[in-house]
């Protein structure tokens, strides 16, 4: 306090009417000077002290510290936060079990509200301040895209659970995807479409977004290629309410019609084609999953199919084990997003306690995994750090979810 | 190609329902009511509580919901744009557009932000003539939005009170002068502009089976879109912009790739308002001195 009057006194000096704006002025000033200089001392504080991978200088806490980044609020929250939850699940259970080489894991979650800019930043953080052995994340494929170049600058293992963009991977070494991409579905789904179902008259309707059209040109690509024809490809825009003209001009002469998009939609979709007397099954990739759709489309959905990576109605005892878990935790069902993220810190903290503190051992035994039997099933990685995993198909039955291979 | 004109038709009038309010506002108060879409959204979740947990018929649950939402009408009438009366037009824009960020974001509090099925309570049939399928919808629609036209006509052209907004829509001083309640005709239209586009809110949500906070957005700016089509201001012109507008949506897919629908949409009124500024049934209103 005296340091702060010393600095008032000097501005006595100007003239007394001025005085008294100018002094509040320049408390404000001041005040933020002495916060802002505050805040540069303790960051730079906390910076030396964990210095070196998972603060073993100290020797009191040996901790090895995980970073995330996603949304955690905003548009997109219920993806960041699903990821960050599946995280923190998988972490307590490695804690309980004695952590990782007698350390413990600690999660540093940090918000990028689905904005790429954000997301570095907090990417910067997490690493430079934080000093964090590996991150998970990050949740949507424009900041992954965004941050993955930093990570792999600063030679810090990234594996991101839900970002399915193509080429992700292509970053770098220390770049990692554990989830089923989308041309990855697609393919799958077309297969089962053609060969297992044996349907040859097909038709698609996609939505006009990244994620539409990948897999419109995937299911395309491999439905022909097996021998089907696709006799109508339609669009639609997200939010869209009306899709009876796409609808009459696919026509009724189709066996199934795949719709590359979300659950709000398809379910208007199958609502409307059934009103227009399409009696085709309908077939769809994980933008399907959710109870919503069930009950949006009520009957409509009823037999549809769709490509999942994870069906927490799995009667494996792992899945159970971590549906309960979660369910504890957080009231909710665990969805694609937290099952991968739970599958992808586990990965890590195997990897982590082959490779010990070294980064650049992290990422190779990272590359190494085999096999690795999770709750989305087993999971390799291939050359470029892709995840080679089970696709599911699940199906609507009765008005519930259920495995149809 | 006969199935997709009764879908433009169907689509069409929907827009043409939601294009009356706006067109009435601007009518006579010169203002793009921007919480019009809001109202949809509303009178749709009104008809959905009432047929769903009060388990009312659905014209009973249509009835409350117009009610309803012509309320929700004049008390944003009365509460953002009665104070501004006199203020300079910008201040009321900004007014519209707060009550329509507004209204939405009280709906995202009370009603949470998912999409709700819109239960139907009735049997839909569907009827097959040769290649053209016209179901219990279809024919809903048609009927109810012809039917209201048709009332509103009867409305504005042969009753007093229709008379009072035709003579306050011309010039309101003078109306005034003449013992017309400027104020009370306002309200009124309001009413009548919110209730229709409640109407088209039960019939759209019902028919899409989808029900949420920001459902009022794309239909509000299609409606505005087909006002300003029609010729802002005129009441047929609202409802044959309507028609258009969907129309042109369908014909675009229907013709061309379904990528191009709402750039053709827009396109045709970037065509219309180039050659005829007012719009097609619009006329060239002086601007009051």
């Amino acid at each position: 306090m005296k340091f702060m009057n010393y600095l008032f006194d000097s501005n006595k000096n100007h003239s007394d009417s001025k005085g008294k704006r100018f002094r509040i002025r320049s408390m404000r000033t001041v005040s933020i000077a002495v916060l802002l200089a505050a805040a540069m001392f303790l960051v730079g504080c906390s910076g030396s002290r964990s210095e070196g991978p998972s603060g073993e200088a100290d020797g009191v806490d040996k901790v090895i510290k995980i970073g995330m980044v996603g949304p955690l609020t905003g548009d997109y929250a219920t993806y960041g936060q699903s990821v960050r939850n599946g995280v923190q699940t998988a972490i307590d259970e490695i804690n309980a079990d004695g952590g990782v080489n007698g350390y413990t894991l600690q999660l540093i979650a940090e918000d990028s509200r689905g904005e790429s800019t954000e997301a570095a930043n907090a990417i910067q953080k997490l690493i430079d301040q934080d000093r964090v052995t590996a991150i998970v994340g990050a949740v949507l494929s424009g900041e992954t895209a965004t941050v993955a170049p930093i990570a792999q600058d600063s030679g810090v293992l990234m594996v991101t659970p839900s970002s399915t963009a193509p080429g992700l991977t292509d970053i770098g070494d220390y770049i990692f995807r554990n989830v089923i991409t989308d041309d990855v579905q697609a393919q799958q789904m077309a297969e089962y479409a053609v060969s297992e179902l044996g349907f040859n008259k097909l038709a698609v309707i996609y939505a006009n977004n990244d994620y539409g059209v990948a897999l419109k040109d995937n299911f395309t690509a491999k439905a022909q290629e097996l021998g089907a024809s696709i006799v109508g490809t339609e669009s639609y825009l997200d939010g869209d309410e009306d899709f009876r003209a796409q609808l009459t001009k696919i026509g009724d002469e189709i066996e199934a019609l795949y719709i590359a998009g979300y659950y709000t939609e398809a379910a208007k979709i199958a609502q409307q084609a059934r009103r227009q007397g399409i009696e085709a099954i309908f077939l769809g990739a994980d933008g399907f999953y959710s109870e919503k759709l069930v009950e949006l489309g009520g009957d409509a959905v009823e037999g549809a199919a769709f490509t999942a990576g994870f069906y927490s109605g799995d009667e494996v005892e792992a899945v159970q084990a971590f549906v309960s878990s979660y369910k504890q935790k957080y009231s909710q069902e665990p969805d694609m997003f937290a099952a991968n993220a739970y599958d992808t810190m586990k990965i890590v903290a195997q990897a982590l306690a082959k490779a010990g503190n070294d980064r650049a051992a992290l990422k190779d035994e990272m590359a190494a995994i085999k096999d690795f039997p999770g709750v989305t099933g087993t999971t390799s990685f291939d050359a470029k750090g892709e995840a080679v995993k089970d696709v599911l198909i699940l199906k609507i039955e009765n008005g519930t979810f259920v495995r149809a291979s | 190609m006969l199935q997709q004109v009764v879908n433009g038709l169907t689509l069409g009038s929907s827009y043409a329902l939601i294009a009356l309010g706006y067109t009435m506002v601007y009518g006579v108060l010169r203002l793009i009511n921007f919480a019009h879409g809001e109202i949809y959204m509303v009178g749709a979740f009104i008809g959905l509580m009432t047929s769903q947990t009060a388990g009312l018929p659905f014209a009973a649950a249509m009835v409350v919901a117009m009610a309803g939402a012509a309320l929700v009408g004049v008390v944003v009438e009365k509460i953002a744009y009665r104070p501004l009366r006199k203020a300079p037009r910008l201040a009321v824009l900004i007014s519209a557009i707060g009550m329509s960020i507004f209204l939405r974001n009280l709906a995202l509090a009370l009603m949470g932000p998912q999409t709700r099925a819109f239960p139907i309570p009735f049997e839909v049939k569907r009827l097959n003539l040769g290649r053209l399928r016209i179901n219990s919808f279809d024919v809903l629609i048609l009927l109810t939005s012809v039917g209201l036209m048709i009332a509103l006509h009867f409305l504005v052209q042969k009753t007093k009170i229709g008379k009072a907004m035709r003579a306050a829509a011309e010039d309101k001083e003078t109306a005034s002068l003449m013992g017309i309640s400027v104020n009370r005709v306002i309200a009124f239209t309001f009413a009548i502009g919110s209730a229709l586009a409640a109407a088209a809110g039960v019939l759209i949500g019902m028919n899409f089976n989808a029900v949420d906070p920001s459902m009022g957005m794309m239909p509000g700016l299609k409606g505005f879109t087909a006002a300003v089509l029609g010729g802002v201001g005129s009441i047929p012109g609202a409802m044959l912009g309507g028609i258009l507008l969907g129309m042109a949506e369908v014909m675009g897919i229907a013709l061309l790739k379904s990528e191009w629908r709402d750039a053709i949409a827009f396109g045709i009124l970037a065509l219309v308002l180039l050659v005829k500024p007012s719009g097609i049934l619009g006329r060239n209103l002086q601007e009051k001195v």
